[in-house]
């Protein structure tokens, strides 16, 4: 991944491409106070299909750092040096007070196990921050759930191992350390291993090994470590308790239910239910929203351009956001809806009027809304569908 | 379309009417038999503009199948092993093939044969996909006839002939097990109807073996044996049980997975797998059902409703018995028993999650708007209206044609596959709400009309205004009347209770809704006018769209590409160039390793061994190949050599920009090879984790044999080595091949096909020679030039 540093412009958005679910670009604000996380936008696409027409090739980011901050740094970290037994078992005590032996770090910590250049032990980080857990499109606290589930699974598997720790970061605190490792953009996770001298050398965890959560996690450490970490272990969605009531109180209301099915007068029986799920279901299918759910793609991008300015409709016809699949879906069903409406409803109407109107309204709107659906595929996937007559004709 | 139905629903009585039937029965057969040619010749467009040749890679181990069994019979075709791929390991063709599509084939070429009339079997299989679409639309005609009329029906089946989605899969040339499973899936569908509305035996028979035959064709046989128990449960909760429903169930059940467990390719997973335990599940269920009905029967209510205590307890226990038997099942298999492309429809995102290899094919993926649109077009507008018209009334019929399309619907938004088991229920839909828009629209014509001529008219007599306004208004009516016992004289059997009293509430209900109509049934003239316009003009842009979508975007076989220029029409023929080469230059037994997608072709054009194919049923084999492909030539050499392979065929699209080649789809090689053998890694190959051949590639991807095969010699045809598909130039321009060598490239350069130096020994003698002094050198220079290959 290439980080730069870049002169903050208000109007310079970038939009990028990501293969796994998350994958963003930060852009940092140096005139706030502390340091400011700006999320830009996130487009999915896979190998198959065409690339955004503005994309750049890898989330790029802008950080002021100011330099004699880094001198500081380098110079209390050549100043740091203990007995790497010592820390061992300090780190070891750290990590049987957290649950999932996750050990929180600070500057303060981080100099004291991290920078000392003779170290036996390799040091997993997760760099969290709390001021954007609100930023769904990161995924932050998963991913430090998956983190922690990782720690909990090589601690099961490796139990008193001493040869790696886990360890998570905050940036509020420890910004210092965030500039240490050069880590501008989240979410990040390095490893840092007995060999790296400089914290900046350490191994930076690729963005496809977020793609699978802990698993792909797992695939890292141990193609790094050598170590094995053991099998995942998930807790369960609803404990073992919760499973036995449930399925006591379902069968307790199975009689109630089969005596209201009988007697026919469940919501099973209306008609309009039915109905109205039916066309959900459709309405739902051909905006594509399965698309969105798989593909996890947002409602609608900003633009690079202007960031001001929203893009709702993409072009390209491999890809989707999820406003435009519903506004299209909702014009599939709307004018499926008109025609059911004058074939079946307006029929019953008295008045020749109001028949006239309504149909007058319903024949607009629908040539209006069929020629928009075909102006936008048009649009969209580039097709130019043309008759063939005889060539005579012509 | 709606005047055919009035005409044909219309008949007042006796002779004029029998005339009037009789005419819109011929005019009815006529329309079908003119909806079979449009079927037909839509999907000519291949031949037409191309050849008359199988597409694509599938269709041409159907097509090598086919030849087999024409040749040497049912027997042999049954017990068939195939040595000409997977060398060496070979395969049991006869029993991993769904048959259905072969059989149907070779009995067509037997009989035509038989009639004297000599068509080749190509030739045969050429068509066997327009002639079963003809077949299908004449089946959704039945099947929407039973639910809806003859005019939704024929609507349907004039919208099924062209509906995009299914163009794709059926063109001429396109010999694929979909091309006869759309029809036997429809046809299945209808005789379910059929029985459901007439309670015969004779129907549910014949369902079960149209059933029998989807099982032969195409693994999406699941779907239907999932939908009708589905159908029949919402039937049994929603309280429209009747015995018609169970005689067109069980026996479907019974007969159905006897006759599923035949076909030595399902065999025992019909009654072992979790795709087929729904319908074991409804079919307890249905006859917990009947007994509870037939006690109802038999007994007072209040004795009733003791005995109903006593039956729910008892038929509970066995519920929950036979529900822990197979939950217990389900959760000993590991996958709880259903295959991956099953769960990924059940959990959408399982497949993008834990199974790479499925979410990665391009026709797995989910659908987004456009593709419903390329697809299904204006459908998409019309079946709204479709699924409320079938609202109103709900018939059994309807309500299955509702849950067709729902499920199908939702399954083609999960993979983009499944639109063409959508198709054919989006076009029933389409055809009952055209049907119904155009039914009432006409009528309102054709009642304003003569109203207003009679107003015109009404300065002579006004007795005869009312009389044959009123006139008109009874053909209305009675034409509805008419249709409604029509639909409801179906049933034949009265024993059922149920039965009787549905029919008593139609009676009832009759009369009523007569009445309303007579008062208003219509819209008014103008507005009238103009909306059948407007669907007219829907109609036409679907027409256009589908000629367009079956002429431009599904007709190219894939074999042949044309790419068309200033200059002109450009034709690139360079697969068949190369299949020929081998067959004419090579030994009969020569293996030929290449990536699994050519295995199809090479072993029925070429008729050479192949490694691994289409059918990617051992991965181990196909992980070798890839291994081999993306090893430094040395250890490729060694993997090939092992498995007797003498020549290496890759596909490579750099010069024309021919986008699909090896090297895009070569990080397919790296990961399923790297899946099985670890010391080949996938970041070794990546740059900033994108494959790249350019100067910025990794060495182990610039050393790889599938970049030396492809790119070798390349930097001669421009002097710069740019790469037309990639956009850039490649990174290693000059080097020499050691273990391989070049025999054949194609004129545009897009199957390049090596064969193995055999090395080994000669390098060793060589070596040898060499130190054992310089006297001998001058035969060895005799013997280099004796063996080309060095």
């Amino acid at each position: 991944m290439c980080i730069k540093e870049r002169k903050c412009r208000p109007a310079l958005w970038a939009i990028v491409p990501f293969n796994g679910p998350i994958r963003s670009a930060l852009r940092v604000h140096p005139t706030a106070t502390g340091l400011l996380f700006y999320l830009s936008t996130l487009a999915p696409s896979s190998h198959s299909l065409p690339r955004p027409p503005v994309s750049s090739p890898d989330p790029a980011i802008t950080m002021a750092i100011s330099p004699h901050h880094l001198l500081l740094l380098l110079l209390a970290a050549a100043a740091a040096s203990a007995g790497a037994n010592n820390l061992v078992g300090e780190l070891e005590s750290l990590r049987s007070r957290s649950p999932s032996g996750v050990i929180h770090l600070t500057d303060t910590s981080v100099t004291r196990f991290l920078s000392s250049s003779t170290r036996p032990y390799s040091v997993l980080v997760f760099f969290d921050a709390t001021s954007l857990h609100s930023k769904s499109d990161l995924h932050l606290p998963q991913l430090r759930r998956e983190f922690a589930l990782l720690s909990a699974a090589f601690q099961a598997n490796n139990p008193a191992s001493s040869d790696l720790f886990f360890a998570d970061i905050e940036f509020s605190e420890s910004q210092h350390s965030f500039s240490q490792f050069g880590v501008n953009s989240l979410p990040h996770v390095r490893l840092i291993r007995p060999h790296h001298s400089r914290l900046a050398d350490s191994e930076h965890m690729d963005q496809s090994h977020f793609s699978r959560l802990a698993d792909s996690m797992v695939d890292f450490v141990e193609a790094r470590t050598g170590l094995q970490v053991g099998p995942i272990t998930r807790p369960p969605l609803v404990s073992r308790n919760q499973i036995i009531l449930l399925v006591l109180m379902f069968l307790a209301s199975i009689p109630f239910v089969i005596k209201r099915i009988l007697q026919g007068d469940t919501l099973l029986h209306d008609r309009r239910v039915w109905m109205a799920g039916a066309l959900f279901v459709y309405f739902f299918s051909v905006s594509g929203g399965m698309y969105g759910i798989i593909r996890h793609t947002p409602m609608f991008i900003t633009d690079r351009a202007d960031p001001n300015k929203l893009v709702f409709f993409y072009q390209g016809s491999g890809m989707q956001l999820g406003a435009e699949g519903f506004a299209v879906g909702s014009l599939y069903t709307l004018v499926g809806l008109m025609i059911a409406v004058v074939t079946h409803l307006l029929v019953k109407v008295e008045s020749l009027q109001t028949q006239r109107f309504a149909m007058v309204a319903v024949m607009i709107v629908g040539w209006w809304a069929v020629r928009k659906v075909i102006f936008l595929d048009n649009w969209k996937t580039g097709y130019s569908i043309h008759t063939f007559w005889p060539s005579s004709w012509r | 379309m709606a005047e055919t139905e009035a005409d044909a629903a219309a008949a007042p009585a006796a002779a004029p009417g029998r005339l009037r039937n009789a005419f819109g029965g011929v005019l009815c057969a006529f329309t079908l038999i003119l909806i079979g040619v449009l079927a037909f010749s839509i999907r000519l467009f291949s031949v037409i503009k191309y050849e008359s040749v199988i597409h694509e890679f599938d269709p041409y181990f159907n097509y090598r199948v086919t030849q087999f069994l024409s040749k040497n019979g049912i027997y042999e075709f049954w017990n068939w092993f195939d040595d000409r791929t997977w060398y060496p390991l070979g395969r049991v063709i006869g029993g991993t093939v769904y048959p259905g599509l072969t059989l149907t084939a070779g009995s067509i070429w037997w009989l035509v044969n038989a009639l004297n009339i000599p068509l080749s079997v190509e030739t045969v299989c050429v068509f066997t996909a327009p002639i079963f679409s003809a077949f299908a639309s004449w089946a959704t005609y039945l099947l929407t006839k039973e639910a809806k009329g003859t005019g939704a029906g024929l609507m349907a089946a004039a919208i099924l002939g062209m509906v995009p989605s299914y163009i794709s899969r059926s063109v001429a040339g396109s010999y694929d097990n979909e091309a006869v499973a759309i029809f036997a899936l429809v046809f299945t569908f209808y005789l379910y109807v059929k029985t459901l509305n007439t309670g015969s035996l004779f129907y549910a028979t014949l369902n079960a073996l149209s059933y029998f035959y989807m099982v032969c064709s195409w693994g999406g046989y699941t779907f239907i044996i999932n939908l009708i128990p589905m159908h029949v449960l919402l039937c049994i909760v929603t309280g429209r049980y009747s015995s018609r429903l169970y005689i067109a169930y069980a026996p479907l059940v019974i007969l159905g997975t006897l006759l599923a467990a035949l076909v030595p390719v399902v065999g025992f997973n019909a009654v072992l797998t979790s795709e087929h335990f729904a319908s074991f599940l409804v079919f307890i269920i249905l006859h917990v059902v009947a007994f509870v009905s037939y006690i109802k029967g038999l007994l007072t209510p209040r004795l009733f409703k003791m005995a109903m205590t006593l039956v729910i307890t008892i038929g509970m226990a066995v519920c929950f018995a036979v529900v822990a038997i197979l939950v217990a099942l389900v959760a000993s298999s590991p996958t709880k028993g259903w295959s991956g492309r099953s769960l990924s429809l059940l959990d959408p995102t399982y497949a993008s999650k834990y199974i790479p290899i499925i979410a990665s094919v391009s026709e797995h993926q989910p659908p987004t708007w456009p593709s419903y649109f390329m697809d299904i077009n204006v459908l998409a507008f019309l079946v709204p209206a479709g699924i409320i018209s079938c609202f109103l009334p709900l018939s059994d019929a309807s309500s299955f044609m509702v849950l067709y399309l729902v499920t199908a619907v939702y399954f083609s938004g999960v993979m983009v596959r499944l639109m063409l088991v959508l198709a054919p229920a989006a076009c029933i839909l389409s055809g009952i709400a055209l049907s119904s828009a155009f039914d009432v629209l006409t009528r309102s014509m054709k009642f304003q009309l003569s109203k207003l001529f009679d107003d015109g008219s009404a300065i002579s007599g006004n007795g005869s205004t009312e009389g044959s306004s009123a006139s008109t208004v009874n053909t209305n009516s009675s034409k509805s009347e008419n249709k409604t016992e029509k639909s409801e004289a179906a049933p034949k059997e009265k024993s059922s209770k149920k039965n009787r009293r549905k029919e008593k509430e139609v009676t009832e209900s009759v009369p009523a809704k007569s009445k309303k109509e007579k008062r208003l049934s219509v819209l008014p003239l103008e507005a009238s006018v103009i909306g059948t316009l407007l669907l007219i003009i829907l109609g036409g842009f679907y027409v256009v769209h589908c000629v367009w979508a079956a002429a431009e975007a599904y007709s190219a076989p894939s074999i042949v590409l044309t790419s068309r220029s200033r200059e002109g029409l450009h034709v690139f023929d360079d697969f068949r160039e190369a299949y020929a080469w081998l067959s004419h230059n090579t030994d009969v037994d020569d293996k030929v390793a290449s990536w699994w997608d050519y295995g199809y072709q090479t072993t029925a054009m070429a008729n050479r061994t192949v490694i691994v194919d289409n059918n990617t049923w051992n991965n181990t084999h196909i992980a070798t190949v890839g291994t081999a492909m993306s090893s430094p030539e040395k250890a490729a050499w060694e993997i090939f050599d092992s498995l007797d392979v003498k020549y290496v065929l890759v596909v490579f699209g750099g010069l024309v920009g021919y986008p699909s080649d090896d090297i895009n789809k070569f990080l397919w090689m790296v990961r399923i090879g790297g899946g099985e053998f670890p010391h080949i890694k996938e970041p070794d190959y990546l740059r900033d984790g994108q494959y790249r051949v350019d100067a910025q590639a990794t060495p182990t991807m610039l050393n790889c044999l599938m970049y030396k095969l492809c790119y070798y010699r390349f930097v001669e045809t421009d002097g710069k080595g740019f790469d037309r598909v990639r956009g850039y130039e490649i990174g290693k321009k000059h080097f020499k091949l050691t273990h391989f060598e070049e025999v054949f490239t194609t004129h545009h350069w897009m199957v390049r096909i090596y064969k193995l130096k055999p090395q080994k020994n000669r390098i060793r003698a060589k070596l040898r020679k060499l130190k054992s002094g310089s006297k001998s050198s001058s035969t060895l220079a005799a013997g280099q030039k004796k063996n080309p290959w060095q």
